[in-house]
């Protein structure tokens, strides 16, 4: 490499900068009946699959294991059991709750697929995989997955 | 329903926007002597043994011979003028986030040394730039400067 | 010894500059499932996926995760790749190395873009440019094609005009493809007057912000003699990258078009493009690229191009059968801008690109991708082996 003009430093620099971006994520038809169900009738729908009879919750319009394009939508009780879980207890920007929070995979009746959400009303110390759920809405909704606040154990 | 009635009505698609705000940090490496010497109102460039070029952004081999370059080589404090263009509408300022107008050309200029590099034009009437005409680099003051391409504030025309 | 190889389907949607109807996963299967329609598969007889995009347009992390389930293919091979504007190209490029081994049947090759999503991306100078050594301009493909045509206009004689004339044939091709996005009827007067941008840069000459997709499917020879009775084959590819090219070149209005057509044609043996190649589909991000690049693949003698728009001899029907889609201008989702020219390049070897189709028989296409500041893919078609 090359060395000679000595009276410049070679001192490392690190040059900080700050990326800005704006994105718009489009929801879809479908990602659209689903979310608008949920802020208009707090009503949580799955899709079926005409191939395989598969339901998916939330829905995509394709089948995965099909690809067969979907559109029979099936109203489900928005109740189910927890599958698997975690207790958040570390901070980062954009977290969807206060930490500590737990955060499960619901295994809605009615559904071939888990559901991502937050568990609420309930002690972190005695969540157990197998126990019923059932989702508590916002009384504010405005058409999003957090339009339902958390699911909490039923009684 | 009417064929009237059935345009009126407009399908919902939800949609959501997600501002959001990156902090990155850069390690410049080699090309951080480059940095350096701009706090001493230098611009230096590497040489490539083999083609003789004199390459900015430095780099430690040639682009082009794949040769460690062997020699910085300061490039002087003048220029010509290889390519310029205005821009005549608002656009993003990528270090703020915000839109903004911009009064100067954006050149790219030929230095003494050899080397090529971007930089601001201090007039702003581009009908005045001609291709090789001569610039000469005006800097920032030295406390102000931080090891930066925009230490050097513009290249100004100089009369032949 | 490589597999000769040939495109067996292709794919795309009708590009529009919003999509709010669709997700980015429903858009690409929508370019898909017309893909395997065309080529008579289905998702189960793809034995291989290589997708992708400009990724930092996109807004998605892991976007595998959202779109292999959404095309139905969980537990396939696949590759998602990017390249700023030349992805297509190199998602193509990697879809005929795969092919070309022999290890794999059918290889699907899905591109997309979705810019009604991702604007703000672009605000960063570039959509991702250097910071410590761009950070202070705000560099865009804008200001890249200013400076270039800048410099071109300067060496050629080229004037206004004739940047005009050129996004007017682009317009006027676009108007008979129904897949294009901007169909809008221009004359010279109205592209000379529309909105300055970037000296010489109007609005009207810079490529459109598109949500859209495109794909295709290629397999091996015997695969695809059995697959279609329409093969298109892939005679050859090459891809060249070349980073700073505007500082660094010795002349600020070249890419590496030029050399990267040099290697393909010396392969191939083709001496005379213009005569040995009957269609082109090359990425001209505005309407006076389309000049340079015309002189770059051989077409004709440098700082000339703009001769032949005076003399009218660009268009479908003309002499020089340039862009027949229509072109960037008209249709532009980044990551799967390059795939879309082979699809179009495809469809003209095929005789089957409709109102779009360039009369006579096509035995060669070149299809190619721009990214970056001059970096080029090339995709030459065969009609015959
Ligand atoms: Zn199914
Ligand atoms: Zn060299």
């Amino acid at each position: 490499m090359a060395e000679n003009l000595p009276e410049i430093s070679s001192e490392p620099i690190v040059a900080g900068v700050t990326a800005h971006s704006n994105f718009l994520v489009s929801t879809g038809a479908t990602g659209t009946k689903f979310l608008s169900e949920l802020r208009d009738n707090k009503k949580i729908m799955g899709i079926k699959c005409p191939k395989c009879s598969k339901v998916y919750v939330p829905p995509r319009t394709h089948c995965p294991t099909c690809f067969a394009r979907m559109s029979e939508w099936v109203e489900l009780s928005g109740k189910g059991s927890l599958s698997s879980y975690t207790v958040v207890r570390y901070k980062e920007p954009y977290m969807p709750k206060e930490p500590p929070y737990a955060y499960g995979v619901i295994q809605m009746d009615g559904a071939d697929t888990g559901m991502a959400h937050i568990l609420g009303e309930v002690d972190l110390d005695k969540i157990k995989v197998g126990m019923r759920l059932e989702p508590v809405f916002k009384e504010q909704r405005e058409g999003s997955i957090l339009d339902i606040d958390y699911f909490k154990p039923s009684s | 329903m009417t064929a009237e009635q059935k345009k009126e009505e407009q399908p919902e698609f939800i949609q959501f926007r997600y501002p959001r705000e990156v902090p990155y940090e850069h390690a410049l490496g080699y090309q951080s002597k480059f940095a350096n010497a701009l706090k001493q109102g230098r611009i230096i460039a590497t040489k490539c043994p083999v083609c003789g070029r004199c390459t900015i952004p430095p780099r430690i081999v040639c682009p082009f011979h794949h040769v460690k370059q062997t020699e910085w080589v300061d490039q002087g404090q003048r220029g010509r003028l290889i390519s310029a263009f205005k821009i005549n509408f608002p656009m993003f300022n990528s270090r703020t986030g915000e839109l903004q107008n911009w009064e100067n050309p954006i050149i790219a200029v030929e230095l003494e040394g050899g080397a090529r590099m971007d930089g601001w034009c201090a007039e702003t009437d581009p009908s005045k730039l001609k291709t090789g005409m001569l610039l000469e680099a005006v800097w920032r003051p030295e406390e102000e400067r931080q090891g930066r391409a925009d230490d050097i504030l513009h290249w100004k025309p100089v009369e032949e | 010894m490589a597999e000769r190889i040939a495109i067996v389907g292709v794919g795309q949607t009708h590009h529009k500059s919003k999509r709010p109807d669709v997700t980015t996963a429903e858009m690409i299967a929508e370019s898909v499932e017309r893909c395997l329609e065309d080529a008579g598969l289905q998702m189960k007889d793809v034995d291989h996926l290589v997708g992708g995009s400009f990724e930092v347009a996109d807004g998605y992390h892991c976007p595998d995760k959202w779109i292999i389930p959404e095309l139905g293919a969980v537990g396939k091979a696949g590759l998602e790749l990017q390249n700023v504007g030349t992805t297509g190209g190199v998602l193509a490029v990697a879809s005929f190395n795969i092919a070309a081994t022999g290890l794999f049947d059918t290889v699907l090759c899905y591109s997309w873009q979705k810019m009604d999503e991702a604007a703000g991306a672009f605000g960063r100078g570039g959509g991702g440019a250097n910071e410590y050594w761009t950070g202070q301009f705000p560099m865009s493909p804008i200001t890249n094609f200013a400076r270039r045509t800048y410099a071109y206009m300067d060496r050629s004689g080229c004037t206004e005009e004739h940047i005009a004339m050129v996004r007017v044939k682009q317009d006027q091709c676009a108007l008979k493809n129904p897949y294009a996005q901007l169909r809008l009827g221009l004359t010279v007067e109205q592209v000379m007057s529309d909105v300055l941008l970037a000296w010489p840069i109007r609005r009207l000459h810079m490529c459109p912000t598109t949500a859209g997709a495109a794909a295709f499917i290629v397999c091996p020879e015997e695969r695809a003699k059995k697959v279609t009775d329409k093969p298109v084959w892939v005679e050859d590819w090459f891809t060249c990258h070349q980073g700073g090219a505007l500082t660094m070149a010795e002349d600020p209005t070249s890419s590496t078009l030029r050399h990267a057509c040099e290697v393909v044609y010396k392969r191939q043996n083709i001496k005379n493009p213009v005569k040995e190649i009957q269609a082109w589909e090359v990425y001209e991000p505005a309407s006076p690229a389309e000049l340079r690049w015309m002189e770059e693949v051989g077409i004709c003698e440098d700082y000339t191009a703009w001769k032949l728009f005076e003399q009218d001899k660009v268009g479908i029907d003309k002499e020089v059968p340039f862009n027949p889609s229509g072109g960037v201008t008209a249709t532009n989702p980044i990551g799967a801008t390059p795939v879309v020219r082979l699809v179009e390049a495809a469809l003209q070897v095929r005789g089957d690109a409709g109102e779009h189709q360039i009369p006579g028989k096509i035995e060669r296409a070149l299809a190619t991708g721009y990214g970056g500041q001059g970096e080029n893919v090339i995709m030459l078609l065969r009609k015959t082996l």
